[in-house]
Parts: C-alpha cells; sequence; structure tokens
C-alpha cells in the first residue's frame, strides 16, 4: 500500500557538513550554483564539529501560511508541502520574518521569497546525501527510525559496558 | 557560453586593486586552478626573486570547476616561488574556501606588494577590501578565523589565513581554512607573511552559472556514485587517510628513526582501528565530516584524549600526521601524534616538514653533530614524545638555535650544523619526503625524485603500482588517453615501463588541480576512478566549454612543462643534490631492514634509477640535462613564454 | 513499517559486508585468507608465516591489528641476513 504522507526527516549526526545538499538544490532549482538560493542550509559549529542541516518542516500550523496578508501560501495535501503561489506574492518578507526555522529565504537577485518545494517528491538533497543525513520517510515512520536509532545506541552501550564487564 | 570568470589582481604596497576576465583562449591553454597559477607565476616573478621579498606573487586560485556543480571540487591552490626550496611553490588544500571565493566573484587572485602593516584581505560579491589586521596578528589559524566572522558580523565569512609560523616566517609555514585543510608545503604561508597578510577572507551570494544544469545534476550523481562505490573511498570514509598506515607499516614502508628503519615496531597505539576508536569515543560513532561538495568524507574528528591538552577539538589526524609525530621521531604514541597534529593546524605549519626535520635534527644528536648544548638542554633523543612537542613550539616561534636554525628548512640547517649532517637530510629539491619509504618501489622514488615542487607524492606517485594489477588492466589505465605500447610491468620492485606511469600520472594529477578537483577522485588511491575520459563531460555540462580527453592531455602536459620552465629558471639541474631530480645517497646505499619479504633487503638500484630518469625525460621532451628540447616547447606552444596574456 | 532496511550509504554498508571470522594477511605479496581462533590474540598465516596480533571486537569479529613484532623481526631479521649474504 503506498502512503503520499512522506517528510524529510534530518539526522543532524549523521551530517558531515560537506553542503552538498545545498549545492543541488540551486542547480535543481535555479540552474545556478549558488547556496544562497538553497532552500536547505547547513548550520556550523565548527569547533565542536556539528553540523545540522536545516530545511522547512512543512508545518500543519504554518506560521509562514497564518501570516501571509495576500493568501499566496498553501497547503497542498497531495504532496504534503506547503507552497508559494508567485502569482498571489507581493514579496513583504512577513513569512521570512515568523518562520521559526530560517527556512522561509529572499533571493536578493531575483527579488522573490523561496521556500523547500520537496522537488515535487524527490528530493535532491535527499538523492544525493550519501550518509542518509537527510532523509524521506513516511510521517508514521518518523518516530520509530528515532527510536530505533536510540536504542541501537543503548544496545551499543550495554555491549560496551558487558564486554568491560568480562 | 555561460563563463564570467574573473581574476583580480591586488597589489597591498599601494592598495591598488585590477580585475580582469579569463579569456577563453587562455582556458583553452591553461584550463585554471594549478595549471593557470604556473602562467600566472611565470608572468609575474622575476628570475631569482626573494621568495620573502615584495615582488614575489602570491598566486590564490580556485579549480576551473570550483563552485561549479561537480562533485568534490572545492580545492584552493596556491602558489609562489618558495621560501623552502627556492623554486615553485606550490601547495593545495580542501574546505569551503575556493568556492566561497567563486561565489564572492573570483577564480584567481595574484596578490603583489608588501603590506606596511598586518592587513587581511576580504572579497565580498565583486568587491575587494585591504583591511587593518592588528587585533588578530598573532593569533592561531582557528581564532583568526573566527575574529574576522566576529569583525565583519556574519559567519559565514571563509577565510584562508596564516597562523604564528606563517608571521614568524617559518619557511614551510601553511596557508589554512578551517580546522585543518592545509596547504601544506613550500611554505606559502610564509610568503603571505612576508607580506603581512594575515588573511584572505571571502563571502559571496553571487550566482555560478551552470551551462547545461540538468545534464550536470544528473551526471554529477553518476559521478559520484563510481566514486563513492570505489571500496578504497569507502574505508577512507570510515578511517580517514590513516587507514593506509595499517598495510603499509606492516608491508614496511614506513620510515622510522628518520631512515634508520623502514617499519615502526610496537605502533600499537596509532594504528587506524586504534585512532578511530578515539575518534569514536570522543565524537561518537558518526565522526566524519567532508570538504564542500564531497561524498567521501575522509576528515575523522576527534578531541585529545588524555594528557595536558585533553578535551581540545581538532580533526584528522592523517596519514602524514602519523608518520610525521608517530614513525619517524619513533614516538608511537597517539597522544603525541593528537597533540602533534592540533598543534600544527594551530600554528599553521607543514606536519610532513616539521616532523622530518625533528627527526633528522634527532638523528643529528644521536650521531653526535648536534648537542644538548646546542639543543638549550633538551634531550632530543628518538623516542622522547615530549621532545617532540616541544620541538613543535621552539620551531614555529624560532626558539633556540637548533629550532630557529631548521625554521629556516633543511638544507640551510645543515650549513649551520656542518660536519655530515646533509648526509643525513632526507630531502629533494630542498623539501623532505614523506615518511614512507621507496626503497622497494621504483617507480614511487621516481616520483619523488622528478616531482616539480621537491619531493612530493602528490604530483605524480603511481600508488595503484602497489596493487598489483594484472597487465592488462594497467594498460587499459596508462594507455588512454594517449595510447602507450611500451613496456609495463604489475611488480612494484621493478623499473619497466615505471617512468610512463610516473609521466601519465603528474599530467593526470595535474588534471585534477587545474580542475579543482580532490586527488580521492582520480587515479590516485583507486584504480576505477574517473580521470581523462570522464573530464570532458564533467567539464561540457558544467561549463559549456568543450575538450577532448586528448586536449586535456595535451593541457596538463603543458601546465606540467610551465612548470619545469619555472624550475629550470631558478636553477634546477639534473644531478644537483639540493636542486635537482636527485635522492639522497641512502636511497642507494642503505638496505630496508625491516618488513614483508619482498621488502626485506630492498635499495634503488642507482644505475637502473637513472636510467628510468632519462626515460621519464624522454617521455616528456626533455634532453639529457632534464632541459624542454625546442620542438617540445613548440608542440606544446610554450615557444614564447613568459607571454604575458594576463 | 514501511523501513526500507537495505538503503545504506556505502560506508555503512561497507562496516555491513565486512566478513566476519577472517582477514587476510598483509603482506600483499601474500594476502592469504587467515581465519583466527575464536579468542586467540594471534594467528600464523600458513603460506608465508607471518603472524599476526588479533583484536576482537566482539567475539565473532576478530581484526587484525599489525605483525606480532618479535616474530616479525625475527623474520625480517633472517630474510636480511639472507639477502645480504647472497650479495
Amino acid at each position: 500500500m503506498e502512503k503520499k504522507d512522506k517528510v524529510l526527516m534530518i539526522n543532524p549526526e549523521k551530517c558531515t557538513g560537506c553542503r552538498l545538499c545545498e549545492l543541488v538544490c540551486a542547480v535543481k532549482h535555479d540552474g545556478v550554483s549558488n547556496p544562497a538560493r538553497s532552500r536547505i542550509r547547513i548550520m556550523k559549529w565548527e569547533m565542536d564539529g556539528v553540523y545540522i542541516p536545516m530545511a522547512c518542516q512543512q508545518c500543519q500550523d504554518a506560521p509562514c501560511m497564518g501570516v501571509c496578508p495576500v493568501n499566496a501560501i498553501s497547503r497542498n495535501d497531495e504532496l504534503n508541502r506547503i507552497e508559494v503561489d508567485y502569482d498571489k506574492c507581493i514579496g513583504c518578507r512577513s513569512c521570512v520574518a515568523v518562520c521559526p526555522f530560517g527556512a522561509m529565504g529572499f533571493n536578493s537577485i531575483d527579488r522573490k521569497v523561496f521556500k523547500c518545494d520537496l522537488c515535487d517528491g524527490d528530493p535532491q538533497c535527499v538523492r544525493f546525501c550519501e550518509v542518509q543525513a537527510v532523509e524521506y520517510v513516511e510521517v508514521d515512520d518518523v518516530a520509530i527510525l528515532k527510536k530505533m536509532e536510540a536504542a541501537t545506541k543503548l544496545q551499543a552501550t550495554s555491549h560496551k559496558i558487558a564486554l568491560k564487564e568480562a | 557560453m555561460a563563463l564570467n570568470r574573473k581574476i583580480a589582481y591586488i597589489n597591498l604596497t599601494t592598495g591598488e586593486v585590477e580585475v580582469k576576465p579569463i579569456p577563453l583562449d587562455v582556458r583553452k591553454k591553461f584550463l585554471g586552478g594549478r595549471g593557470l597559477d604556473a602562467y600566472l607565476l611565470l608572468n609575474h616573478s622575476e628570475k631569482g626573486c626573494d621568495p620573502l621579498g615584495p615582488d614575489n606573487p602570491l598566486i590564490v586560485s580556485g579549480g576551473f570547476l570550483t563552485a561549479t556543480c561537480a562533485s568534490a571540487t572545492a580545492r584552493t591552490h596556491v602558489m609562489a616561488k618558495s621560501p623552502l626550496t627556492g623554486m615553485l611553490g606550490s601547495c593545495n588544500m580542501g574546505g569551503f574556501f575556493a568556492p566561497e571565493m567563486a561565489w564572492a566573484g573570483f577564480h584567481h587572485l595574484v596578490i603583489k606588494g608588501k603590506a606596511e602593516k598586518p592587513c587581511y584581505i576580504f572579497i565580498h560579491n565583486g568587491e575587494i577590501e585591504i583591511r587593518d589586521a592588528a587585533n588578530i596578528w598573532g593569533t592561531t589559524t582557528t581564532d583568526a578565523q573566527w575574529a574576522i566572522r566576529d569583525e565583519l558580523n556574519d559567519q559565514e565569512v571563509k577565510s584562508m589565513v596564516i597562523g604564528p609560523a606563517g608571521e614568524n616566517l617559518v619557511v614551510y609555514a601553511n596557508v589554512m581554512t578551517g580546522i585543518k585543510n592545509a596547504g601544506g608545503r613550500t611554505g606559502m604561508g610564509a610568503v603571505m607573511g612576508s607580506k603581512n597578510l594575515k588573511a584572505v577572507a571571502c563571502r559571496g551570494t553571487m550566482d555560478i552559472k551552470i551551462a547545461h544544469p540538468v545534464e550536470a545534476l544528473e551526471f554529477n550523481k553518476r559521478f559520484i556514485d563510481q566514486i563513492t562505490s570505489a571500496k578504497v573511498n569507502k574505508t577512507q570514509g570510515i578511517l580517514g587517510t590513516p587507514m593506509i598506515w595499517g598495510a603499509t607499516n606492516s608491508w614496511g614502508g614506513v620510515r622510522t628513526r628518520n631512515f634508520q628503519y623502514n617499519q615502526c615496531e610496537y605502533a600499537d597505539d596509532i594504528e587506524p582501528e586504534a585512532i578511530d576508536e578515539i575518534c569514536e569515543d570522543t565524537m561518537g560513532p558518526y565522526h566524519m565530516s567532508g570538504c564542500f561538495g564531497c561524498q567521501v568524507h575522509c576528515r575523522a574528528q576527534y578531541r585529545i584524549p588524555s594528557g595536558p591538552y585533553k578535551g581540545k577539538y581538532d580533526e584528522g589526524p592523517e596519514y602524514t600526521s602519523q608518520g610525521a609525530f608517530g614513525s619517524e621521531t619513533d614516538t608511537p604514541s597517539a597522544e603525541t601524534v593528537l597533540v602533534g597534529n592540533h598543534l600544527v593546524d594551530q600554528y599553521g605549519i607543514d606536519n610532513l616538514e616539521i616532523g622530518s626535520l625533528i627527526s633528522w635534527a634527532m638523528e643529528l644528536y644521536e650521531e653526535g653533530i648536534i648537542t644538548s648544548q646546542d639543543t638549550d638542554g633538551l634531550d632530543l633523543r628518538f623516542g622522547n614524545d615530549e621532545a617532540v612537542i616541544e620541538m613543535i613550539h621552539r620551531i614555529c616561534y624560532r626558539k633556540g638555535k637548533v629550532a630557529d636554525a631548521l625554521a629556516d628548512g633543511g638544507i640551510p640547517a645543515s650549513k649551520i650544523f656542518g660536519k655530515n649532517s646533509f648526509d643525513y637530510l632526507i630531502q629533494v629539491k630542498g623539501m623532505s619526503n614523506l615518511h614512507s619509504d621507496e626503497r622497494a618501489t621504483p617507480a614511487l622514488a621516481l616520483n619523488i625524485a622528478t616531482s616539480s615542487r621537491g619531493s612530493d607524492h602528490l604530483r605524480s606517485r603511481p600508488a595503484i603500482d602497489l596493487y598489483h594489477l594484472p597487465e592488462p588492466v594497467l594498460r587499459k589505465i596508462y594507455s588512454s588517453p594517449i595510447p602507450y605500447e611500451g613496456p609495463l610491468s604489475s611488480e612494484h620492485t621493478e623499473y619497466i615501463g615505471k617512468a610512463w606511469q610516473v609521466f601519465w600520472q603528474e599530467n593526470c594529477y595535474m588534471g585534477v588541480d587545474c580542475l579543482g578537483i580532490c586527488k580521492y577522485h582520480t587515479t590516485f588511491l583507486g584504480a576505477t576512478l574517473p580521470n581523462f575520459e570522464d573530464w570532458p563531460k564533467v567539464l561540457y555540462y558544467n561549463t559549456g566549454v568543450e575538450f577532448t580527453p586528448e586536449e586535456l592531455w595535451d593541457i596538463t602536459e603543458r601546465c606540467n612543462m610551465l612548470e619545469r620552465l619555472f624550475n629550470l629558471r631558478e636553477g634546477l639541474t639534473r644531478d644537483d643534490l639540493e636542486k635537482g631530480d636527485m635522492l639522497n645517497h641512502r636511497y642507494f646505499d642503505e638496505p630496508c631492514r625491516r618488513g614483508a619479504p619482498d621488502v626485506v633487503g630492498r635499495m634503488i638500484d642507482k644505475e637502473k634509477f637513472i636510467g628510468m630518469i632519462d626515460e621519464f625525460y624522454a617521455h616528456k621532451g626533455l634532453d639529457a640535462e632534464g632541459n624542454p628540447t625546442s620542438e617540445t616547447l613548440k608542440r606544446l606552444g610554450l615557444a614564447n613564454e613568459p607571454s604575458h596574456m594576463l | 513499517m514501511a523501513v526500507d532496511t537495505n538503503k545504506m550509504s556505502g560506508a555503512e554498508s561497507l562496516r555491513k559486508t565486512r566478513t566476519y571470522g577472517k582477514f587476510r594477511c598483509l603482506n600483499p605479496t601474500c594476502m592469504g585468507r587467515l581465519e583466527p581462533k575464536p579468542g586467540s590474540d594471534h594467528v600464523r598465516c600458513p603460506v608465508c608465516t607471518s603472524e599476526y596480533r588479533v583484536a576482537w571486537i566482539r567475539p565473532d569479529f576478530p581484526r587484525v591489528r599489525g605483525p606480532v613484532w618479535e616474530v616479525n623481526k625475527k623474520l625480517a631479521d633472517a630474510a636480511f641476513k639472507k639477502k645480504m649474504e647472497g650479495k
């Protein structure tokens, strides 16, 4: 049975910080190389070796949608995403200001807001991420996958302890 | 055509900046990156110029493919006349600097003159500004980068910086970016220091056009799959370059106690798995990181697990650090390697050169050529971990007689130490050898002897020679794109056909350096990786410029010849031990004492070795003295150099 | 549950595809398959007589940790002596 309720699942721990996702995102959407145009960005704490990919969460109660004065932002249930109607958009950038993840960008070259559209169901960031720091999974599976990951760690730790005791 | 690449000439004495586009015919001749750098260096420097004087041009560049949709094209190339060798100075580093420079509007910088006081260059969306660096002078490489970000109030700024070693003009100081991405070798950091230039900072949000974006994206996927499916790159992605250590050391290819042994015994502490365990314990199961756009992610992260530096974060250590602070000095302790690696990253100094010189000094100490009086009481014996760490501090800050001499490089130091100290110095053209021992592998020995920037393993090393590939496989690799019908041998202890392999690899590595691609993405450690046949497609999809594999081969040959011309101009003589294509006598006189049965007792046969050099010169179109013949220069279109097109 | 467990990164899949229970001789001219007895701390190559130290990641997962230095030294010294006599 095929479900179509898929979301981006981000595993910051796995991210190597290479920013290939930023590159392919810009090339896919705008045909140019420029991370400033990317819908996904890697935030870094370089002295701690921590890299966290940030992208639109396609919120259920999306603040960008609520704040838009001309109703240019709407939910597309088929692709499970929030999208911008550029025919209606007036470029006021309220959505940029209100997004809690900074996932709504403003492109100062084309003077337009932009956000993740999940590449219409084939996210390039996921396709290119070899370490799978970004995955595209069924929304129901996110929690169980995270549970499994945490449990694996617990299991590995207890195995280590058992080894030490033995 | 979607090409709008620029070159900036920056004069630090006058503060003048001039910007020019890079014409297509120059691209067609020298491609970009290292090749175009070599052209600029030959054209913008005078014969015999002082490497640490204002007339030495410092050339910074990204490759032709940098910041396009091509995998792992993040390499930054830096070139100038080297204060270490007095010949070609050239270094290459990964990280995130070159793409940022490209988005800021420039692919090449030519920095001339000398600033009156410490400064740094800030490049922002086509604008170039020279700023005061009084507040960051004296800081470590990472502190300097964060300080620049804070000052410019932009955390996305990427900088190429020098550390205290570059400021103190240690002639093998690095330029660095990020935590550990180092343009090591040949002392480009000292050239920056001599110009009072602490950093080049970039921030860019400009578009780089992709000629055929859809095809570029699809081809990039195929390219990446090809690269990540190579077993060697999978292992790189787990262990990083230390993966080479285990087999190499067990086999007997690791220089130990300077050059006394070829295997580091009881080195269990610094085996790749042992280091991996430290990384895992301190940074968790996912402790690898990558350079821009690269899926190999060979950079390990670690915190120092014990001792006075406990808890300090760094990246690496690379294979080189294992040798420099482990085997050569006979101090195979993880802590020494990790701390040594951390210090050279912070000070901005070449780990390979400093480790090799410390081990050389240790051998001189053992021989009584330098004494504890010279070292101010420091017990510089092999196996003294504290002495290794102490020497790193001292050399960086030029403290004491021995350290100050070593900071000027091996050959000048040998003149101060006197006696037969030079005989113990493992170098080619004034630059120290990697800790690999080439006595059982003539091809690798030929590579370091003839490399254009002095002893170096990243300029022409046929590393796959060690894999015993069947002859037909070797032939498939080495007779493309130019047919080769001469002999080839799968046996790594042989001398047959090795000159061609080295010649082919020299052109191959020039190719990746011109394009800005990392060497792990070509025929270096993996035989199945892309080279001349694959690059034209990447180039076409991304830049719209068409090349054939044969054209690319010609370009790489031309660029290598440019480097040779520069070296010849600065005094390269074939058999000269200080400035020539010749190895230290110990390669010919001292047999290997350790290792696997095929290694024990081996040394390089001098007669055959000289025969190999003759053969290599013939492939390159050089005469018996190593000068290019007039036909060769004509064939490569270099008869009128310097031609001052840029 | 629609979780595709076969989808692994290259590095992950390599970790998974390691041959358990054995490894190869590190002598490049030998490369023989070595299968240490469970729990033993060293193994001798039946082909070239090199001896290696073994570490056990898990009870079924041995890893080579480099040569047994004493044996390695003895073999090298003998080979060295023989070769020098031959010269």
